[in-house]
């Protein structure tokens, strides 16, 4: 009985340990909270093509395709970063809908930056006053959401996604 | 340059203490020599710190560190204080502060050689430990590798004069149990008499003292610069301060009734290992950003595992000494109904059931994320429903504790005292009723009066009084108990009968506050040189003529783009009257003003206690 009670204090530093360390381990982030959006259907937007104010698109457009969107903006330095992977997955991947939303930025910066490093996106849309972004809860640029066939949010990224995040979270959805 | 300084002394200062480890098995030498030594390094530790400060000082953008926290413009102050308010300078902090102990305690007399040399090479290990982690994972030497001209400046809501000293004085709590730590570890080791438990007592008291000042000014600073009106939130930071706080409080009392009762030791050396343990802990769950709150930092995942290693390492390494090394058991304790010894032994449990339940509160949410994916919560109704009510019969108990006897169950004029707490019960009732009956006010009211009243029967019964220094140091248990007193009955006072008033205000409006008339001056921008202030004046009771200013509002610093609120309060000894000025619509502003009765003596209660701390340590 007196072994266990002194055991005790190493038994309660295993199970702190344990689960402190599968918390870092997990990548979990307490200033990114698990997103409320996940697996919820996406929030119906509107929105104009960069390149031509005429040309609009819908929550419905995306229907029945996978889409990936990413906000993004001439401004955001950790976008220059992860911006080059888009080329990559749309390479790879090319029924995958890429889907950009150009966060609060003036639409020549916009169009210098696509020019600069190249445009990865299948469609450019303009969220000139982040309602867009507002709709979809996003805390930072860069942000990046995986929508399935049936329009639900299946994978949310907060900040540059990395070669790692590519490979072992988004691609196993796609 | 100085980058380059402070990178070497303190790379250096950690060889010294590798050195020092070995010396153990290898080269063994002299205990003059061994000394120097450990001398040598801290003071190499310390000037690695001061060229981190130096280079603060100069706004030197080369560093790395002063180029992501600092900013030439800042007052020097908070360039000074810039050091520590980062986590690679905090880091180099903790581990200057663990030098300064072992530097100190190195000069100890009235022990034995070998058991001074044993616990200063368990600071050494100590040493090593969190050198390497500085080194690895958070060097604070890194040189930028462009040439910049300004820094991006500091976190704004640290500017504060309260929060530039908050951290030092906290850290010399953590980390002075490190020493009461390393004693205990070498006592276990060499199982020698109970001198050790002297030294232990000297060294635990002096880190309960400055812990508890730490606290005290971070909770002050919570109070006056978060705006919210309150000075304790349960906040997880706050939270890890408190568990060694309280279980540091354990070992003092455990340490001070100790006469040579192997029970008791046993009992002290596990409280050694668990403050310590809970300092490390609460270092790596802070610093690993594993939990959100005022104080986060960016997180990094390898620092909070390697972090995580040491705190695996230093706790699991105490614990199983412990296990292994564990006192032998020869005497009982005289346990009686209510004796000095059962009132310890409940004292120690309560104690320690309020820190597991603080623990459990704390780290819940990260279990319940592992296991479930879910974000959790866990704050004021938890603590506040579970750690109070334990605490409750240690409070009863503690205002007659100190005069219970050794070796009876009779207590010295017991009649005095319940006479004494009838009246008192009554009086509060009656109090109560005419306020609005609370039963947390009442309770909490009827506690801190009878610690202070029990505490100053004790003291005029059971002793001659004197005016001088022996005296004060004999009474001193009683002090502080007051002291304990008088901080129950702030708290209860602010945090039950706090009243909140709401106003929506144009400039020159007056409005009324507990029969006092207030005008809202007006508003005022200034440029300050590192932020722009924007201010609501106030003039309290303006019927009289000496009517008081008071300034609520908001500061902005451009550099980090942060908004930081400003409360205004205006201090009597009975009461804070604390003003909140919120946002502007349509020219009106909204504020909130709220009266928290009785806040000062809470910071009485406190110094009371930070003094009886330092006169307990001069007393053998």
């Amino acid at each position: 009985m007196n072994r266990i009670i002194i055991l005790t204090p190493l038994i309660i530093l295993l199970i702190i340990c344990f689960f402190s360390l599968t918390y870092l381990l997990s990548g979990k982030d307490p200033n990114k909270p698990p997103s409320a959006l996940l697996n919820k259907n996406v929030p119906s937007f509107e929105s104009t093509s960069l390149y031509d104010t005429k040309e609009i698109i819908r929550t419905i457009d995306i229907k029945n395709r996978k889409t990936l969107i990413n906000f993004f903006a001439s401004w955001c330095s950790p976008c220059k970063i992860e911006h080059p992977l888009f080329f990559e997955i749309g390479k790879k991947y090319p029924e995958l809908y890429l889907l950009g939303f150009n966060h609060k930025d003036p639409t020549s910066d916009a169009k210098k930056y696509l020019e600069d490093d190249g445009n990865p996106y299948d469609f450019v849309g303009v969220d000139a006053d982040g309602l867009i972004a507002l709709e979809f809860g996003v805390f930072g640029l860069p942000e990046t959401y995986l929508i399935n066939e049936e329009g639900k949010i299946i994978f949310k990224f907060m900040g540059p996604i990395t070669k790692d995040v590519l490979k072992n979270e988004i691609e196993p959805l796609l | 340059m100085s980058s380059l300084v402070g990178f070497l002394s303190l790379v250096f200062a950690i060889g010294i203490n590798f050195y020092l480890f070995l010396s153990r098995y290898i080269f063994k030498f002299q205990k003059q020599k061994f000394n120097l030594f450990i001398r040598f390094s801290s003071l190499l530790t310390l000037l690695s710190f001061f060229s981190l400060m130096y280079a603060y000082v100069v706004s030197d953008f080369s560093n790395y560190n002063v180029f992501q926290n600092s900013h030439s413009n800042k007052p020097l102050i908070y360039k000074i204080s810039g050091t520590w308010g980062n986590h690679e300078g905090s880091m180099l902090l903790w581990l200057s502060i663990l030098s300064i102990f072992s530097f100190f305690f190195s000069f100890t007399k009235n022990i034995e050689d070998d058991f001074q040399k044993l616990t200063l090479i368990i600071q050494a290990f100590l040493h090593i430990l969190f050198g390497l982690f500085i080194v690895f994972t958070s060097n604070p030497f890194l040189v930028n590798s462009i040439l910049i001209n300004e820094g991006l400046g500091l976190n704004p809501i640290l500017q504060d004069p309260g929060l530039a000293v908050h951290p030092p004085v906290l850290y010399a709590g953590y980390v002075g149990y490190s020493i009461v730590f390393s004693i205990a570890i070498a006592g276990l080791f060499q199982n020698t008499d109970n001198e050790w438990l002297y030294v232990a007592k000297k060294w635990s008291l002096i880190s309960w003292t400055f812990l508890t000042g730490g606290i005290a000014l971070g909770s002050y600073w919570a109070y006056y610069e978060l705006g919210w009106g309150g000075w304790w939130f349960w906040d997880p930071v706050e939270n890890i301060s408190l568990m060694p706080w309280i279980a540091g409080l354990a070992l003092v009392h455990s340490l001070m009734m100790v006469r040579g009762e192997q029970a008791i030791k046993k009992w002290i050396v596990f409280l050694s290992i668990l403050c310590f343990s809970l300092s490390v802990f609460g270092t790596f769950l802070v610093r690993s950003g594993i939990l959100t709150s005022v104080h986060s930092f960016a997180a990094d995942a390898s620092r909070g595992i390697f972090i995580l290693l040491i705190f695996f390492i230093v706790t699991g390494f105490g614990f199983l000494v412990f296990l292994l090394k564990e006192p032998k058991k020869s005497n009982t304790l005289n346990l009686l109904f209510i004796n000095k010894v059962s009132a310890l032994v409940i004292n120690n449990i309560l104690m320690i059931i309020a820190t597991l339940t603080i623990l459990l509160g704390t780290i819940y949410p990260i279990i319940i994320e592992v296991l479930y994916n879910k974000r959790i919560s866990v704050g004021g109704p938890y603590f506040n429903s579970t750690v109070i009510p334990i605490m409750i019969p240690g409070f009863l108990l503690m205002s007659i504790a100190p005069i219970l006897s050794w070796q009876t169950n009779k207590i010295n004029n017991s009649k005095k005292y319940v006479l004494a707490f009838i009246i008192l019960s009554v009086l509060v009732l009656i109090q109560s009723y005419f306020l609005d009956f609370n039963t947390w006010g009442f309770v909490g009211l009827l506690l801190g009066f009878w610690i202070i009243l029990a505490s100053i029967i004790a003291i005029f019964s059971s002793y001659k009084i004197k005016i001088n220094i022996k005296f004060f140091k004999i009474i001193n248990p009683h002090v502080a108990h007051i002291g304990v007193g008088i901080a129950i009955v702030g708290i209860t006072c602010s945090s039950v009968f706090q009243n909140e008033l709401d106003f929506n205000l144009s400039e020159g409006d007056k409005f009324n506050i507990n029969g006092k008339t207030v005008l809202f001056e007006k508003i005022e921008t200034t440029n300050q040189i590192n932020f722009q202030s924007l201010r609501g004046k106030f003039l309290f009771d303006i019927e009289k003529n000496q009517s008081k200013e008071i300034e609520a509002g908001k500061n902005y610093y451009p550099v980090s783009k942060m908004i930081t609120s400003e409360a205004g309060i205006l201090h009597q000894w009975n009461k804070d009257i604390y003003f909140i000025l919120g946002d502007q619509k349509n020219n009106e502003w909204f504020v909130k003003v709220l009266i928290n009765p009785f806040v000062s003596f809470i910071w009485l209660g406190v110094i009371i206690m930070i003094y009886s701390g330092l006169i307990a340590v001069t007393r053998r």
